[in-house]
């Protein structure tokens, strides 16, 4: 289980999140929604390591990692799929899932798991020795999100994987990433702007609004609810 | 004739070590896209700790390893005090200016300890008067030793950044640090180590051409600092072939303009070289463009 506790988040004197507590339990899949700079990529890199965590505490499991540095974090078996494609563009789509690979869990061997990607993406494939800086953004985004879970992970963080792509990709991703929630059954953090497409995949809900989680619950119910008081989280 | 192979084979031997000090700067600009300018200092207080070590009566094998031990030290030193600092602030050019400075206070430190005078260095691989005779020409060993190394060098950095996989997590840090520690990579030791091997590089590299010129003193290391940059962006920044090949042309060419025409146009002629490819060819002969679509 994953645990956020109160955690503050500041860049300098400026406070990105204040107090989030989050819970997600393995076998599900947490949406954390909000606005464009409601702290959604904050609360993410806390946890992963990499955003200065002013107050709180942040469990893998009970284990308080808090003070641990973010490259330990992803050695206890967490991956983050960051936003804004983030990859090693000057290397091959094959070095990247391999340098994720080599640096995870380990799980499976490296041809089992190199295959499982290529069987999934045909198209990596086919790109596996290009340079992944020149494939195009639902490429990139397939590389990204088979880089995370290539590592076998035990909590996966993925942060806007839908941002800026063709509805028909954001609908093969999400496909995949619905997949893999059940086959791995492990716990997914999953940032997204577009609610209604992250509350259908998703078991609960954290809605962000300027720092402060305004509302949560379960996905079903924050549906529901959505078009009323989401709308309004987001204004 | 005689007096040409001459000073080709010199060029090349100069040539070598300049590659050798490019190789140093490439090491740190892999990592962290900054250059350690210290490095001229270094190699002479590697060279000169060894002296002074040795003139003590230490066993001169040790002297060696003990001053390669504090260059290392030293390299974690600026690491975490002259480069890591400046860093912080993306764009900051900040380690420039503290490496450089980190440099001209060991120089001065070495000054005020062990005095401004060249101090003899000992004779810790060969003698100066070995030789060897190539193409029917006699060469000086020393020069044939630091010319191997130098290739030696390049040829096994080529394979470890080209083959292995700590090769392709040294060009992922390069990229993206923070991807790299978000993936599990253990960014700053491999950053620290590149430090300590530009800086145990800059030792043996001060060392060989101590015993080269048989006497080391505080200013050793300046010049070859500057021209070991000019190698290494003559040849493209971060390419070991390009620090090799830049090396001996810097070094041939010096050697030709002070053998022909004048010793006073040596260094000036690298420099003339530096900006004409500035001009031409920026990123140097064997840089490799990187392809990144935005």
């Amino acid at each position: 289980m994953l645990e956020v506790r109160d955690v503050s988040v500041a860049y300098g004197a400026i406070e990105v999140l204040r107090n989030v507590s989050l819970c997600a339990e393995p076998g599900t899949t947490t949406a954390v929604l909000g606005a464009n700079g409601a702290g959604k990529s904050s609360l993410l890199r806390a946890i992963s390591g990499v955003a200065p965590v002013r107050s709180g505490s942040i469990l893998f499991d009970g284990q308080d990692v808090t003070q641990i540095p973010a490259h330990r974090r992803a050695r206890l078996g967490l991956a983050h799929a960051m936003e804004g494609r983030r990859l090693f563009k000057p290397l091959s789509v094959q070095n990247n899932l391999r340098l994720s690979w080599q640096f995870g869990a380990r799980a499976v061997p490296w041809p089992t798991a190199l295959r499982d990607v290529y069987d999934r993406f045909p198209i990596l494939a086919e790109k596996a020795h290009v340079p992944s800086g020149l494939l195009s953004g639902g490429q990139q985004q397939m590389v990204i999100i088979s880089c995370a879970t290539i590592r076998s992970p035990r909590y996966l963080l993925l942060d806007e994987p839908s941002l800026g792509l063709a509805p028909i990709i954001v609908s093969q991703i999400y496909e995949f990433i619905t997949d893999f929630a059940q086959r791995s059954g492990i716990a997914i953090v999953l940032a997204e702007q577009m609610a209604t497409l992250a509350l259908k995949v998703s078991d609960r809900g954290y809605v962000l609004r300027r720092g402060r989680v305004v509302q949560h619950g379960d996905s079903r119910t924050l549906l529901a609810n959505s078009a009323a008081s989401l709308t309004a989280s987001y204004l | 004739m005689d007096f040409l192979f001459s000073l080709l084979i010199a060029g090349v031997s100069v040539g070598s070590a300049y590659a050798l000090v490019a190789i140093g700067l490439n090491m740190t600009f892999w990592t962290t896209r900054t250059l350690n300018f210290g490095q001229g200092s270094l190699m002479m207080l590697c060279a000169m700790l060894t002296a002074f070590f040795a003139s003590q009566g230490v066993w001169l094998a040790l002297a060696v390893v003990a001053g390669l031990a504090v260059v290392g030290l030293l390299g974690i030193f600026i690491e975490r005090f002259a480069v890591r600092p400046a860093l912080k602030t993306e764009g900051s050019m900040g380690w420039m200016v503290a490496t450089l400075g980190f440099g001209t206070l060991l120089q001065g430190i070495a000054a005020k300890y062990f005095g401004s005078q060249a101090v003899a260095f000992p004779e810790v691989v060969f003698s100066a008067s070995d030789t060897v005779t190539i193409f029917g020409q006699p060469a000086a060993l020393q020069y044939l030793v630091i010319f191997v190394l130098a290739v030696g060098l390049v040829a096994l950095l080529e394979l470890f950044l080209g083959k292995t996989i700590w090769g392709q997590v040294i060009r992922a840090v390069s990229f993206d640090q923070e991807l790299g520690r978000v993936q599990g990579m253990p960014v700053g030791a491999i950053i620290l180590l590149s430090f300590v091997a530009s800086s145990v590089l800059a030792g043996v590299a001060g060392m060989l051409i101590a015993q080269i010129g048989g006497t080391v003193d505080p200013a050793f290391g300046f010049d070859l600092v500057l021209l070991g940059f000019v190698s290494a962006v003559l040849g493209g920044m971060g390419s070991s072939v390009g620090a090799l090949v830049g090396g001996i042309v810097v070094g041939v060419l010096s050697k030709l303009v002070g053998g022909y025409i004048s010793t006073a146009a040596e260094h000036g002629i690298a420099f003339a070289l530096l900006m004409v490819m500035l001009a031409v060819r920026p990123q140097g002969l064997f840089a490799r463009p990187e392809a990144v679509k935005v």
